[in-house]
């Protein structure tokens, strides 16, 4: 290579797990300073592994790894720190009860006699945010920010400790379309001030969309890079898969039957800022209810009080808190929704040949990577963790359910899966919601789509027209149509944005 | 003999096996610190509870120290049916500490069924048993039912009820079963067809010998092999999982405390029938924690409580011997416990960090 020293240079990087599994081979990478680098692959594509080695948490086994030209060792987070890396991990680690400022220097406080020096923090941080362009209010608290905000302040807690190399998990996993926006805008500015920002990301957009140069990586080996210019969706997800995805097959509206479920007037004020403020809803045989908007609007909420009060299966939102039973085996979640009947139990004892058998077949019929039904469920990937939710809460034939998030941190096979087995659930005259932040999906599947927005329904369209940017001026409440509801009758927003209809 | 072993010794406790071996040796350090004759002791520490075969001077064969060994064993009953009681309730997240009270409560009704309706052993021993599992598993159920009605921290009612029982134990000993011929306030001697018969004489070791590993089966059958085992699994390891999913989460909490309390109450039972026959008014409490010491050596695994409860009292009563033997007292033994139990709890080793941590 010509030119400068690479910010971050890999050759040859390998890592071979003590109990032989091989999660990197020969990986080649390079990060030049100012550059934001997509690296892209599946679950399990050695993704995790390389960011773990970069940021000293795991030790390569082959390779050389060079920062600036030379040859550097990380035997531990410190020594990464201590070169310029910084990471922001997948899942923010703030400390609630604490100011953005004191999360930002939380560990390397400015401190005087063992006194922390809270104005001195908060110039530190004001300072980081001039410098990059990032706003946060440094005195508010960590709790009262939106996902996206504390991802903020996570990347300014790694520019604090002096990072110019930032690693980010799956940033956008989390993230609304608007706030996953605003982030890549930051991490643009960032890059132009000279950073260098190393992108782990499972989505295409992003490398079209964000990144400079990308790398992609498939089954712990190094696969395909260049220039994100000249890379094209399809050529992506090709090396990304392995093989040609064919277009998803653009579903064809059911034959829609009668409404099973009928809501009107759902109104929950709670605590918390969400709340549901008059909703309106029917959902039929054989159609698709996509409900959008930003995340906290109010749709978690309306799929909570859905399952509870109109007995719909539920798929949650959040499958590790509420999804599975991590420390359980996969038979043992797999059942849960089903073990009170026959053949799974009979007169309180359960019967273990049913069990596994049922088990069994749930990881055929779904293509479950996993060693068997005995293991822990903890131990799959997101992709194949959610199949087990998803084949459960379909194990009981529902006539109504709601999918929230269905295929959110999933790769990309898995989630087109998923997506199609919805569609044969709707194809068999199921009634379905399916909240998402994923405005994709979301149009993709839907038969009709809701916006909502403070608790309410603010616009209803026509499933199978509709496109991004329409729906994303509904998202940020900047239109509305008047009285909309999802009633099977009630009429749809037009389709063209500021019409007069919906002002 | 593979199966066998595995199921005394599981694969997953010979970390646990490690813990206590490396917890003797330094037992075996803190008494080179404190005695003349630190091997000897250490010695008596680990064989003083075993029963000896000697030689008697007309030539045949003599098992010596049996009475030893058999409270060795009755206090290995007694934990692990309170080892058991503490399990149930914890492996569906339930930290409640009432075996104390349970046991207390279970003791007093067998003798007031014992004392009250005298019959033939083969009805009054069942009656006595049955009235005490069922006061333990009542006193479990309403720690239950409060925390799941009320939402009443399920440490703090527990504990609380302890106090309730056993100062009631003590009134109703004192004022209304007290046998009036004893020098200290008792009850009368139990009729003899209510105790249970000693298998080793002068000591308390009965037909309950059976019972302990009966108890244990039964436990791992119910958490492993029933719906309502399933269902207390799943609430102990994901608690929002289980109420998503729909599982009676109340119904289940419940049941594992009055399950639990069940096995109390069968620990007073066997205090009171096998061991002294008996009660008297200053019972010790305590035993119920100590149950939960087993249960925690245990890991909460059902069938790990044995061992680790015939371990517990192995080493009391070699503490026993060792002071009456030697210059070292027992409290060396209570260290030697609490070592175990600080290494058993550790996640792992500290001269290997970061194992834990490899995904």
């Amino acid at each position: 290579m010509s030119g400068p020293a690479a910010r971050l240079e890999l050759r040859g990087i390998g890592k071979r797990y003590a109990n032989g599994v091989l999660a990197n081979d020969a990986i080649d990478l390079r990060i030049a300073r100012g550059e934001i680098h997509a690296l892209i692959g599946e679950n399990g594509a050695g993704k995790s592994t390389l960011v773990k080695m970069l940021y000293g948490l795991e030790q390569p086994t082959a390779g050389t790894l060079l920062l600036d030209g030379r040859a550097a060792r990380l035997d531990t987070p410190a020594d990464a720190i201590a070169a310029g890396i910084g990471l922001v991990p997948q899942h923010v680690q703030l400390v609630p009860s604490f100011s953005v400022a004191r999360n930002v220097v939380l560990g390397a406080e400015p401190s005087r006699w063992g006194w922390l020096r809270q104005g001195a923090a908060v110039r530190a941080v004001e300072a980081l945010e001039r410098r990059f362009g990032l706003a946060a209010d440094p005195m508010a608290l960590a709790s009262t920010l939106s996902l996206g905000g504390q991802q903020r302040v996570e990347i300014l807690k790694a520019l604090y400790r002096g990072a110019d190399l930032l690693l980010l998990d799956e940033p956008g996993a989390v993230l609304s379309p608007h706030e996953a926006a605003s982030l890549y805008g930051a991490l643009r500015a960032l890059a132009d001030a000279g950073m260098s920002v190393l992108l782990i990301t499972h989505k295409i957009a992003d490398v079209l969309e964000v990144a400079d140069r990308y790398t992609v990586l498939r089954a712990g080996r190094l696969v395909g890079g260049g220039r994100s210019r000249e890379a094209s969706a399809a050529g992506l997800a090709a090396q990304i898969v392995g093989r040609p995805l064919p277009p998803a097959a653009r579903p064809e509206p059911a034959a829609r039957g009668a409404v099973l479920l009928r809501a009107r007037g759902l109104v929950h004020a709670s605590g918390s800022a969400e709340c549901l403020d008059g909703v309106d809803l029917d959902v039929a045989a054989g159609e698709i209810l996509g409900i959008a908007g930003v995340e906290g609007n109010g749709q978690g909420l309306l799929a909570r009080t859905l399952a509870v009060l109109h007995g719909a299966a539920l798929v949650p939102e959040d499958r590790l808190h509420d999804g599975v039973a991590p420390t359980l085996s996969i038979a043992e979640n797999a059942i849960a929704s089903t073990y009170r009947r026959a053949p799974l139990s009979r007169h309180g004892w359960l019967r273990r040949a049913a069990i596994d058998a049922a088990a069994r077949a749930m990881i055929a019929d779904y293509r479950v990577a996993a060693a068997g039904p005995g293991q822990p469920i903890g131990a799959l990937s997101g992709g194949n963790m959610q199949k087990i939710v998803l084949a459960r809460a379909l194990a009981t034939q529902p006539r109504v359910l709601v999918a929230c998030q269905p295929t959110r941190g999933v790769d990309i096979g898995a989630a087109r899966f998923l997506r199609e087995r919805l569609l044969a659930l709707r194809d068999g005259g199921a009634a379905i919601v399916l909240v998402s932040a994923d405005l994709d999906e979301i149009l993709e599947l839907s038969d009709r789509i809701v916006v909502m927005f403070r608790g309410r329904i603010v616009g209803h369209f026509r499933g199978h027209e509709q496109d991004a940017p329409s729906l994303g001026a509904y998202m940020t409440g900047a239109q509305r149509q008047k009285d909309a509801a999802a009633c099977i009758d009630s009429p749809f927003a037009p389709f063209a944005p500021n019409s007069p209809e919906a002002a | 003999m593979k199966r066998i072993a595995d199921f005394l010794l599981p694969p997953e406790s010979r970390r646990t096996v490690g813990a206590v071996c490396v917890a003797l040796l330094a037992g075996l350090l803190l008494i080179a610190g404190v005695s003349d004759e630190p091997l000897r002791a250490w010695l008596i520490l680990l064989t003083g509870a075993l029963p000896e075969l000697r030689q008697a001077s007309d030539g045949g064969w003599h098992w010596h120290r049996l009475v030893r060994f058999g409270t060795v064993l009755e206090d290995t009953i007694n934990l692990t049916l309170l080892g058991l009681a503490v399990a149930i309730p914890f492996r569906a997240r339930q930290f409640a500490l009432g075996a104390d009270g349970q046991l207390f409560l279970g003791a007093l009704a067998a003798s007031v069924a014992a004392l009250c309706w005298p019959g033939p052993a083969w009805l009054a021993l069942p009656m006595a048993c049955g009235a005490a599992m069922l006061a333990g598993g009542a006193w479990g159920g309403v720690t239950g039912v409060l925390k799941w009605r009320c939402g009443a921290n399920e440490m703090v009612v527990s504990l609380m009820l302890n106090l309730v029982a056993i100062e009631f134990y003590r009134l109703a000993i004192t004022r209304w079963l007290r046998d009036p011929g004893a020098g200290f306030p008792a009850t009368p001697f139990f009729p003899p067809e209510a105790a249970l018969t000693p298998l080793i004489a002068h000591t308390g070791v009965s037909w309950m010998l059976l019972a302990a590993p009966l108890m244990v089966a039964a436990v791992a059958l119910l958490l492993g092999r029933t719906t309502l085992g399933y269902e207390i699994r799943v609430i102990g390891a994901a608690p929002a999982f289980a109420l998503q999913a729909g599982l009676p989460v109340g119904r289940a909490t419940v049941l594992s405390m009055a399950l639990g309390g069940m096995l109390a109450g069968l620990a007073g039972f066997h205090i009171g029938h096998a061991v002294l026959k008996r009660l008297p008014v200053d019972l010790a409490p305590g035993l119920g924690f100590e149950g939960l010491l087993v249960a925690l050596l245990a890991r909460h695994q059902p069938r790990a409580i044995l061992g680790a409860a015939f371990f517990y009292a192995w080493l009391r009563a070699g503490g026993q011997a060792m002071e009456r033997g030697t210059d070292v007292s027992r409290e060396i033994a209570l260290v030697l416990q609490a070592l175990v139990i600080v290494l058993v709890m550790a996640e792992r080793w500290p001269w290997r960090p970061g194992r834990g941590e490899a995904s």
